[in-house]
């Protein structure tokens, strides 16, 4: 059974991941060698500057889902590499690593970090964050097409890695951001980051987040974001990484039916830390029942005719 | 490391009082590891309603892990709901725990408000073969809180009560009840779990004191493996998160909201 898939020039095992954020410090709760059988890791996206995060209250439950405002709450690339990173590189996972500038230069920063020898490698491929809703102070890159574009281009005539380019859903029509990311020559794209949200308390009238907006994520998300990657994904030629709300196999399989190359486990992690594992099981199981040998076999397969 | 989430079977689920149960499983394997102050993270439907866990301290662990809770909102109604023979989805002993009182400490004062009394029990069990001075003030609000108390008690732990309308104990704050302890910095150490309001007042005490302190502090949760962020709350070294660097604080570390 093929369960390999490839982004660019990488191949990676299988087309299970971890959604950025949401995976933490694997080594101290992970059974290190159940985690390799992971296709890839991505940590929690990490900007030029040390940053805090947002003030609390942080998360807050929604009817199957989660409101989030963390704010990117990292140590900085320097101490990414110098104290995250060896735990990563040990599970022995490529790493997708996640980073975001709060200008082009930044970015150019920290990819200039990662490119350098003394950086040591470990790296499968860099996602760019373009798309996090929890920085009030700016629009999205991903909110604009021509910003994306540019972006991307510039990043990617430097980097020595694949780029994925996360992509919003907070947009009109996704797939036209999808299409700038690819013209300006992403190897992948990723989506869907959250849904801008808000909860209300109405005894306090007060908003439940310290930040006053978050993004949802959850399988509360799951059906727009399976569309969406559906959109995407008869759009570009690039691979798609689909995400939102994949809680079990059955979930990640209509991702990769819509057209989804690989699948991220997200918000899920947090109610079953195994759950990335479980979808990758079930994938298997999904394979062998069906007599499907190659994974490509599922990726894009949904039929249009009425049954 | 081991798994640490795992299904384990309801002994017994029983209501305390109006307000309080006190559930327990059989899990051998958190017996043997949980500390004081730490706590486990329990899944508390089938589905997805309501979505997150919800976090518990470990009231007390010797043949059978024990938690003791207040139905407050659905999460806590689900599991009151447990019979025995039913099972518990558990993530846990997870945070991390307080820290022991240095040698030399005569007398250990417990602080706790409402629900904040939860990781008490267990604290008291290893604070026993310590031999020193085991002191409880509990502030609820009313008599339905009365009942664990006996625990303690029976443990040989001087208890001082003080509830808002005087029911059982003073009438008064929790805060009250300061008068009762000694205030040496060399020998007396707190502990402190409860709402904000009350752990502030504790703070301050113990600042005007010089006394040495943990508090055990709370906030709405995700993974409890820090790996959302989710649960930070301000310290003066900057946001921590109350599931993996607490929820054991040094008390005069947290900046409290009350
Ligand atoms: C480390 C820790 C230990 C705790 N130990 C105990 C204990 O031993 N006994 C006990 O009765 N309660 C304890 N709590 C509080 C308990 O977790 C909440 O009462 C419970 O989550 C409420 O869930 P609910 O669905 O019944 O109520 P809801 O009000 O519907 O809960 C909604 C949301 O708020 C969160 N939430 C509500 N209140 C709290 C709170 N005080 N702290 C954290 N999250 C909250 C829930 O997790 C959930 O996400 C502890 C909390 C923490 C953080
Ligand atoms: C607590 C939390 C933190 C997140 N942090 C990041 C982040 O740092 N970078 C990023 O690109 N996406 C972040 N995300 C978004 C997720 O990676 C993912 O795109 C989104 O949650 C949808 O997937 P899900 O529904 O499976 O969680 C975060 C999501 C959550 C819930
Ligand atoms: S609950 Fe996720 S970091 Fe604490």
């Amino acid at each position: 059974m093929n369960l390999s898939v490839k982004i660019a020039n990488v191949t990676f095992k299988n087309p299970v991941t971890v959604a950025s954020g949401t995976f933490g410090h694997a080594e101290k709760y992970y059974d290190l060698e159940e985690a390799k059988r992971l296709g890839a890791i991505v940590p929690k996206t990490v900007t030029f500057h040390p940053q805090a995060g947002n003030p609390p209250v942080r998360i807050f439950e929604t009817p199957s889902g989660m409101i989030n405002a963390i704010g990117i709450e990292n140590p900085g690339i320097d101490a990414f590499i110098a104290e995250k990173l060896p735990a990563f590189r040990k599970i022995g996972v490529p790493l997708i690593v996640s980073i975001l500038g709060h200008t082009p230069e930044q970015f150019v920063g920290i990819m200039e970090k990662l490119n350098s020898p003394a950086f040591g490698g470990g790296i499968a491929a860099v996602e760019l964050n373009l798309s996090c809703p929890n920085l009030k102070f700016q629009t999205l890159v991903a909110q604009d097409p021509q910003a994306t574009q540019a972006l991307v281009h510039k990043i990617k005539a430097i980097s020595k890695f694949p780029i994925i380019a996360k992509l919003s859903p907070n947009v009109t029509d996704i797939a036209v951001i999808a299409l700038a990311a690819q013209d300006g020559g992403a190897d992948a794209v990723s989506l869907v980051n959250t849904f801008n949200a808000m909860a209300v308390d109405v005894r306090t009238q007060r908003s439940r987040i310290g930040n006053f907006t978050g993004g949802l994520s959850g399988p509360a998300i799951r059906p727009m974001a399976v569309y969406m990657v559906h959109s995407v994904a008869k759009a570009v030629q690039v691979p798609v990484i689909g995400m939102g709300g994949i809680m079990t196999a059955d979930d990640a399989l209509e991702f990769l039916i819509a057209g989804a190359t690989m699948v991220a486990v997200g918000t899920a992690n947090f109610v079953n830390p195994r759950a990335p594992l479980e979808v990758l099981q079930g994938i298997e199981a999904y394979m062998r029942e069906h007599k499907i040998d190659d994974i490509k076999d599922i990726i894009g397969s949904l039929k249009y005719d009425k049954k | 490391m081991e798994k640490i989430q795992n299904i384990y079977k309801v002994v017994s689920n029983e209501k305390l009082c109006p307000q309080f149960w006190r559930m327990t499983f059989d899990a051998p394997d958190i017996v043997r590891e949980v500390k004081p102050g730490q706590f486990v993270h329990i899944r508390t439907g089938e589905g997805l309603e309501p979505f997150f866990r919800r976090p518990f301290s470990v009231y007390r662990a010797q043949k059978y892990v024990e938690i003791f809770y207040e139905a407050v909102g659905p999460g806590t109604k689900l599991l009151s709901q447990k019979k025995k023979g039913d099972t518990v989805d558990v993530l846990g002993p997870v945070g991390t725990p307080f820290a022991l009182p240095p040698e030399g400490t005569k007398q250990v004062v417990m602080i706790a408000g409402g629900i904040g009394v939860a990781p008490m029990l267990i604290l008291s069990d290893v604070l026993k073969k310590k031999k020193c001075e085991l002191v409880l003030l509990y502030g609820g609000r009313t008599r339905g809180h009365v009942y664990p108390m006996q625990e303690f008690k029976d443990g040989g732990i001087k208890v001082f009560v003080a509830t808002d309308d005087g029911s059982v104990g003073i009438k008064g704050r929790v805060s009250a009840l300061f008068g009762k302890i000694r205030k040496d910095p060399q020998t007396t150490f707190l502990y402190t779990c409860g709402p904000d309001a009350m752990m502030a007042a504790v703070q301050d005490f113990a600042g005007q004191h010089n006394l040495r302190g943990q508090a055990a502090c709370e906030e709405i949760m995700a993974c409890a493996l820090g790996a959302c962020l989710g649960c930070s709350i301000e310290t003066k070294h900057g946001y921590r998160t109350v599931c993996y660097d607490g929820p054991a604080f040094d008390i005069h570390e947290v900046i409290f909201h009350p």
